[in-house]
């Protein structure tokens, strides 16, 4: 048995991957000071740490040395076995995760209601019912600062407390669960991973107002995290966390799950409340807030998944620790899904406050390719894209608002140099149109204007003076919907026009899209210098544009091609020229 | 077991520390299962009972290293628990007859992103 092991991984991106060579000349010196039956050396696929050159993690000790040079392996050797730590190597990280939210996913079974008990569960459940009682929990939750994670941002005590000051013979909670934003999947994982801790939050929450009725509203389209819902429901019946007397106490509440159709205005609280009413899943101006009147008129209290997978920790840990973490307006962590061009896709939970490069560089890794990013998209459809020179911003829902963008669910989506700005906001207002429920008419018809003045400058017919209409719909836009869906679906054209207005000019005056995305405004054609006459091209065009032959060298129909690109991908030689 | 009372809620919480028995976790979540987590966790179990090796197989969520699905996660007396990414059957081989049985972690198959939680 060995009494430690060393972790190595060359992180250094711009050099050949050289873990291997390293291992060897550690392993060899280890074996020189006979040290090699007592720490074992492992090469790992990925440690944590990007573009840090070499980097050595020791286990149990917890040490962790980057950028370690060839000349210091011997030093790292020696200290090691004299039990010492080469102070100069120690790397810290800038950027840390934290594990609130997701407390138990991965680690716990999520269809096993012991493990999440014998982890904590359902005892801040208790501590609210049987130490607490409503006005002390509420206290809690407003010294934690914790504002709804849904996207707005609205603090959650005063939700709760509107709710409780409101007399009336039946109060609803609703978990809101339809995460509909592409490329956002924090919800669904917390579902999957820890469904027992969304339902003791919301236990929690119903408790605090006064509710005896609860639903949980998920989107069909996530069926592994109904069932495991549907489960740790039934679960949490039989040991009587739901149902009648909770726990000997006179709190009761029942719990039911409501699937949504799959439509994205569903996720907005009054147009899910007549979803739930059986009606069709329109929106409602509000005042009066749901809080006050919201299903059947009752006041109901409506939360985000991950503002209630946080409850149980503000209430167990008490909101004043809570509060510590994060910044002077955000207070706790947030999960975002990093996707899209990015090197490790997948969910990052930080502190608030922590910089837009800690997430997309420090704990992802930055892009796939190694190219530079050009923005991050946060917000979904309702956010906006930020700049690559903005990104040491700290995140917390003020400075992504002041920037243009939102806080949103928590969708982070990392574009570089082959992603077209116009062809972005595009993409995210075609899902707006498309999402539409057609009430109001800003929405609907600002919305389907946008989008035409879009597609015209995407294909190289666009005119200066589009841009201003852009911006003048825009505005309406925001101005007169109805709801946030309407109101928030111009941010993707605003933000790219803030920070990416030559790219619209580029595709408009000079007809070029820079990244090369817009089919009209791309043209292939062979470059005959470089052109091997390998074929490869030839047979595979989808359409037969090439022609030509291995004598005398190929060329590209114009009016046949059809901008697929496949010539471009094929080609072994680079003799495909893209413009 | 029937409705809980306060009392019954704290004796489960207390009871469960000191288990220190082997166990092997599988990420089951969307992410695991599309990349195959559901072949890699039957496998376990069925080679676990062929080979008669006393070690548990649990599933769990995601941890959120969806890049590096399926996920699996080994702790075993006297080895740091570790996290393999990527795996496949034959990892899941090699994670049963170097880690489980040998004793030693395997190479180029561990991700070690450091998530413990803080406070």
């Amino acid at each position: 048995m060995y009494a430690k092991v060393v972790l190595v991984k060359d992180t250094d991106l711009k050099r050949e991957d050289r873990t291997r060579e390293f291992y060897t000349r550690l392993l060899d010196c280890l074996r020189e000071t006979n040290l090699h039956s007592q720490i074992q050396v492992v090469r790992v696929a990925d440690i944590g740490i990007y573009d840090r050159g070499l980097v050595i993690k020791i286990l149990p000790d917890k040490v962790t040395y980057a950028n370690v040079q060839d000349t210091d392996i011997k030093r790292i050797v020696e200290a090691l076995s004299e039990e010492k730590v080469v102070e100069e190597l120690v790397f810290k990280p800038k950027a840390k995760q934290y594990r609130l939210v997701l407390r138990n996913c991965g680690k716990i079974d999520p269809e096993n209601i012991d493990e999440y008990i014998s982890n904590g569960g359902y005892l801040s459940l208790k501590k609210a019912v049987t130490e607490l009682g409503q006005q002390k929990l509420i206290d809690e939750i407003k010294a934690s600062g914790i504002r709804g994670r849904g996207g707005a941002g609205y603090p959650t005590w005063m939700k709760w407390n509107f709710a409780r000051e409101v007399a009336s013979d039946q109060k609803f909670v609703i978990c809101n669960a339809d995460e509909g934003d592409p490329g956002a999947y924090m919800d669904r994982s917390v579902l999957e991973g820890d469904p027992h801790s969304v339902i003791e939050g919301l236990a929690i929450a119903a408790f605090a107002t006064g509710a005896s009725k609860g639903y949980f509203y998920v989107r069909a389209e996530y069926p592994l995290a109904v069932e495991r819902i549907e489960k740790a429901i039934s679960q949490a019946y039989d040991y009587g966390l739901l149902g009648k007397d909770i726990l000997g106490s006179s709190f009761s509440l029942d719990i039911e799950i409501r699937l949504g159709a799959g439509a994205f205005v569903c996720g907005e609280e009054t147009a899910l409340i007549s979803s739930i009413e059986g009606k069709r899943g329109t929106p409602h101006p509000r005042p009066p807030y749901p809080s006050v009147k919201g299903l059947w008129g009752k006041p109901t209290v409506i939360n985000n998944v991950e503002t209630l997978a946080n409850i149980p920790v503000i209430v167990s840990r008490g909101g004043k620790w809570f509060a510590q973490i994060g910044t002077q307006t955000s207070k706790g962590t947030k999960v975002f899904a990093v996707t899209g061009k990015v090197k490790n896709s997948g969910l990052v939970e930080i502190a608030m406050g922590a910089s837009l490069r800690d997430i997309v560089i420090d704990i992802c890794g930055g892009t796939l390719s190694g190219k530079p990013i050009k923005a991050v998209q946060t917000g979904g459809p309702s956010g906006g894209v930020i700049p690559e020179r903005l990104l040491d911003t700290p995140v917390d829902y003020e400075n992504l608002q002041k920037l243009g963008s939102i806080m949103g669910s928590g969708g982070m989506i990392v574009i570089d140099d082959e992603d077209c700005m116009v062809d972005i906001p595009k993409f995210y207002l075609g899902f707006c149109v498309e999402e539409s429920c057609g009430k109001c008419a800003p929405c609907r018809i600002g919305g389907f204007q946008m989008l035409n003045y879009l597609k015209k400058i995407s294909e190289g017919k666009g005119k200066p003076e589009d841009l201003g209409q852009l911006r003048r719909i825009a505005q309406a836009m925001q101005k007169a919907s109805l709801c946030g869906l309407g109101q928030t679906a111009s941010n993707p054209v605003l933000s790219t026009l803030k920070y990416f207005e030559e790219e619209y000019n580029e595709h408009i005056l000079n007809k070029r899209c820079p990244a090369g995305k817009c089919s009209s405004l791309v043209t292939y054609s062979i470059i005959s210098e470089k052109c091997k006459r390998c074929g490869l091209c030839f047979n595979n065009c989808p359409v037969k544009a090439i022609s030509g032959d291995k004598e005398q060298g190929y060329s590209i129909a114009q009016d046949k091609c059809v901008k697929c690109g496949q010539c471009f991908e094929v080609c072994k030689f680079k003799a495909i020229d893209k413009k | 077991m029937g409705k809980l009372t306060p009392a019954d809620l704290d004796n489960m919480n207390k009871n469960s520390s000191g288990n220190a028995k082997d166990w092997i976790k599988v990420g089951m979540s969307s992410c695991g299962i599309a990349a195959g987590a559901d072949e890699v966790f039957n496998f376990f179990v069925e080679e676990v009972s062929k080979r008669n090796l006393q070690i548990e197989i649990k599933r769990c969520g995601c941890a959120g290293m969806c890049y590096a699905e399926p996920l699996v996660e080994v702790s075993v007396e006297g080895l740091p628990s570790v996290t393999y990414g990527a795996v496949t059957k034959e990892v899941a081989t090699k994670i049963l007859e170097k880690h489980v049985i040998s004793k030693m972690l395997v190479n180029d198959y561990i991700f070690d992103i450091d998530l413990d939680s803080q406070g």
